[in-house]
Formats: C-alpha cells, structure tokens, sequence
C-alpha cells in the first residue's frame, strides 16, 4: 500500500503554536513585583478585616454596661441599697456587686503584689448590665442614688467607645490608602510590563496590524498573557500572605498578655473569601491596564 | 481571462480620466510629506482597476514605497484623495482599517515574518486573525506551501530559512485569504534574479487569479515583456508604460 509523502496535507499535522512567546527570563522580575504586591495587599486586607472584628468585639462588651463606683465610706450596705435602687430600674438586666478582690487588682499596676492593708478604703464597684437595646439616663441615676445619700460615679463607658471608633476610623482611612497606592503600584507594574512586553513582540504587533488584526485582537492576546500571569503571582503572595497571618496570629495566641492592648489576628472564614479574592483583583487589574495599553499603543503608534 | 491587461489609468495633469466604476486604487493630487519637510510624494494621480497587475518602479527613495503605504493604510496622505475599494480612505473610521486590510494582502522586502513561529503559523496567521478554525484552514495553508516550494518546510523556523524561502513564505502568508489586493515592497530586494524572476512569475500566477497586484521594484530587469508600469522620480509620477518591452 503506498503511503502518502511526509509533507501531504493529509497526513502531516501542526500542533498549534502560541502567538505570543514565552520569555520566562523577561517576565520573572515582573512576576516577584506582582507576588510582593499581592503578599502586601493581601496583609493590609487581613489586617484591617481583624482590626473590625477586634473594634466590633470591644464595642460589644462595652455596649450595655454601665459600671457603678460607690466611693469609700463607713456606711457598707449602701452598695446592697444602690443595688436594689439599680434593679428596678427597667432598662436594667443585672446588678452585680463586684467583690472587693476585683477593686484590688484594678490597683495592681500601681501598688504591685504586695498584699494591701485591710483597712485600706476602696470603693465598691457594681456591673450593671442593660436590657438588648436599652439605654440609662445616667442624670436620672445619679439623681436617684443621691436621694439615698450615695456618692456614686456611673460610667458608661461612652468615652472609651469614642475613643475605639476613632482609633479603629484611623485605622480604615490608612488601610484604606495602603490599599490604594498597592492599586496603584499594581497598575504601574502591569503599565511597564505591557510596554515593556510591547517592546519585545513588536514584530508581532506589527505583523497583526499588517493582516488585519483589530485592535481588542491583540490586546486580548496581551491582556490574557499578564492577566494570567498576575493571577499565578496574586495566588501565591495571597497564600504566603494568609500563612504568615496565621504564624502571627499562634504567636499573639501564646504570648500572653501581648495581644490584651491589639486586636486578636484571628482567621475567619471571610478572610478566606478576602484572600482568594486579591488574586481576581490583580488579575482584573492587569487585565484591564494591559488592554488599555496595548489599544493606546496600536492606535497612537500603528493606526494612523 | 489575462488581468495583466487591464490597464491603469494615469494622467500627469492631476486628474484622473472619470468612468473607471471598477477602480481598486485611486489616487487624486495626492501629496505627503513628514512634519516639515519637503514632500515626499507630490500631485500623484492615477487608478488602478481591479485585476491590473502594475509595477511601481523608480530609484531608492523616489517615493515607491511611501506610495504603498498610503495604499495599505499605513499612512494617511497630506493632501489629496485616495480611494480603496470605492472607499474615501480619509472618511475611513480607525476601527474599520483592520477590516480593509483584510482584504489587502501585503509582502515587505524584510518578510516580516515571526521568528517564534513556524511557517505554517506565519502564513496561517490572516485566517487565525480573521477568527477561522483550524481544521477548516490546516490543508489549504499545506497546500499553499505546497504550492509555493515549502511544502517540506512547514515546521521550519524563520531563522533557518533561506532568504528565497522566506520570501516565498511572506508571499504565501500574504495571499492565503485570498486578497482582492496584492501589494510588494521590493519583494525580490533580497533574492538573486533567478529567484526574483521565480517570484515575480508567482504573483502572475496569482494575479490571474483576479487579484489587483501591485509590486514596487527597483530592478527594472525582473518586469515582464508587455507589463503596467508606473515609474516614480523624486514624488511625482514621471512616467507610464503600458505594454512596452524593457530592454
């Protein structure tokens, strides 16, 4: 049986070959920028997702409670008295008198361990804790109690939940911008890859301009090329992002007192969803810079 | 039918002779220059109809091959009008260029072909670019090189090609989705003469397939007994012959 010639059509197959070539060598500076800003975007994400989720905790145990403090006096059953004025009130859930162990800790930091003198006059505190969306009108408490013949301070903790709103508002706008010049780093790098890829293929650039490729043709070859390219180095400093959170989150966890004044880095299942989303991000981000890019570049330079 | 005989139509008084309704190219008064310098091209009028084949001759930097690029939408003219395809190319909308050349297949004296790529996808490349399948292309493109003396090149790399099958290659890369027109640049400017008078029979054969061909050459020595021929000296048209031998 004769077979055809090696060169007939019939027989001879062409695997297809990419338009664009690959020169890892050109691209790999380009990629360890993108996994360095993926990596950093992805710790400031992480970063201000836990800073909300501390803020929100603190402002929760502070929300509905109110403390109570009944300076030093002989008179000891005034407590008991303020406690049973407190608990009539109807806004009020609980009324618990602290014992005076508490009161002593509290003064630790200044008077150290050294047991304290019996004697010594400290003031009683009482938690009070509030019904689900209920408020106290701290003039009229203090109006009470005065009736009664009790010196007391009430604290409802307005001040220190000011003082969270406003550190954890700095907070966002400076994540905020963090995030936005890592957007805009991103955007330079994918404008100087996509020149510089422009560069290297523009024999190619040309040769399609020449047989009648329009323009979205080749920016889609080049959008596709670095938009996968940035997706690769987004997953990468997105993981390495997400490993090194949770290295600092274990050793928050073990260092004891450390993590009392910051908020606790603990993972939940939406910074999962934040960590999985930079690698779309920065490849919608190239994507969309490498196409503009290109189409700018064919019509300032090729299309007359 | 022989399209070689269909004759342009040239008139050194910048007018072009009205009534040619199946003119390819026409060009009217057309000039071009770079910024501020002198014109490259000047007053150049003439019309070619479809299924002429015309060499544009003249010496180096005459203007041949600033003529071509204006016809390929490369540039657009100073002044002047030029029509492709019945079309006022200065009305011509940016995006609709890539659809024109399409119908325009164009051979440069440096092949321009892609080096990463072999010769099958360099001279597959308009059909990929137009969107078509390659089941649908794969055989045509093999007998197209078939055609052309590359048939056992197929795989081969630009790089280890010789300057011959290079140019055979830009040339069977230009007319592979079948042009209406055939535009060379110096297309034997890096062959000897055998080759050259092989390829210049090339693009008859091919112009007898109906395509409008347009070749700028140097070498008046690889023109054929009886060719169109539009001579070009420092931007104006200097001269046309129509069916007079070249000695």
């Amino acid at each position: 049986m004769n077979t055809p010639p090696p060169n007939s059509p019939a027989q001879m197959t062409i695997t297809a070959q990419p338009l664009l070539s690959q020169n890892k060598k050109d691209a790999r500076p380009l990629f360890m920028v993108l996994v360095i800003l993926a990596f950093l975007a992805t710790l400031t994400l992480l970063a201000v997702a836990s800073g909300y989720r501390a803020a929100a905790g603190w402002h929760d145990n502070l929300d509905g409670t109110v403390t109570v403090q009944i300076k030093p006096n002989e008179n000891t059953k005034q407590a008991e008295q303020a406690k049973t004025i407190l608990s009539e009130l109807p806004s009020v859930a609980t009324v618990t008198i602290l014992p005076s162990e508490h009161s002593k800790k509290l003064l630790q930091p200044w008077l150290g361990d050294a047991p304290l003198p019996d004697d010594l006059p400290l003031p009683v505190l009482l938690d009070v804790k509030l019904k689900t969306k209920q408020e106290l009108n701290i003039k009229h408490v203090t109006s009470l109690l005065s009736a009664a013949g009790i010196r007391a301070d009430i604290d409802d903790h307005s001040q220190w939940d000011e003082e969270i709103k406003r550190t954890t508002g700095a907070a966002r706008v400076l994540s905020l911008l963090a995030l936005a010049l890592i957007t805009i780093a991103s955007v330079a790098a994918s404008i100087f890859a996509t020149r510089a890829g422009i560069t290297g293929q523009r024999r190619l650039m040309d040769v399609l301009q020449q047989v009648g490729a329009p323009p979205s043709y080749t920016a889609r070859l080049f959008s596709f090329r670095f938009a996968w390219s940035g997706f690769k180095a987004g997953a990468i400093g997105a993981l390495a992002a997400l490993l090194v959170s949770v290295l600092v989150g274990l050793l928050f966890s073990t260092s004891g007192g450390f993590s009392y004044f910051l908020p606790g880095l603990h993972l939940s299942l939406a910074d999962i969803y934040l960590v999985i989303t930079v690698p779309i991000i920065l490849a919608l981000i190239i994507a969309l810079t490498s196409w503009q890019t290109v189409v700018k570049t064919l019509f300032d330079e090729i299309y007359p | 039918m022989n399209h070689q005989n269909a004759r342009p139509d040239i008139n050194n008084s910048h007018h072009i002779r009205s009534g040619n309704a199946t003119a390819n190219i026409q060009f009217d008064r057309v000039g071009f220059r770079y910024d501020r310098d002198g014109e490259i091209l000047s007053d150049v009028s003439f019309s070619l109809p479809q299924g002429s084949m015309t060499f544009v001759t003249g010496p180096s930097g005459a203007g041949k091959s600033t003529l071509l690029k204006l016809i390929y939408l490369h540039m657009r003219p100073s002044r002047g009008l030029i029509t492709l395809f019945g079309q006022d190319t200065s009305q011509i909308e940016r995006a609709s260029i890539p659809a024109l050349k399409r119908r325009m297949g164009i051979v440069l004296q440096d092949f321009r072909l892609i080096e990463h790529l072999n010769v099958f996808e360099n001279v597959a490349l308009p059909l990929r670019v137009a969107g078509q399948k390659r089941a649908n292309y794969q055989d045509d493109v093999l007998g197209l090189l078939k055609w052309v003396g590359l048939g056992a090149r197929a795989h081969a790399l630009p790089p280890t090609l010789s300057g011959g099958e290079k140019q055979r290659a830009a040339i069977a890369r230009a007319v592979i989705a079948k042009p209406e027109i055939l535009i060379a640049d110096e297309p034997t400017g890096n062959v000897d003469d055998d080759i050259g008078h092989r390829l210049i029979r090339l693009f008859a054969e091919l112009n007898r397939l109906g395509t409008t061909t347009i070749i700028a050459t140097h070498n008046i020595a690889l023109i054929p007994d009886g060719a169109n021929i539009l001579s070009i000296k420092n931007g104006h048209i200097s001269g046309y012959i129509s069916g007079v031998e070249i000695s």
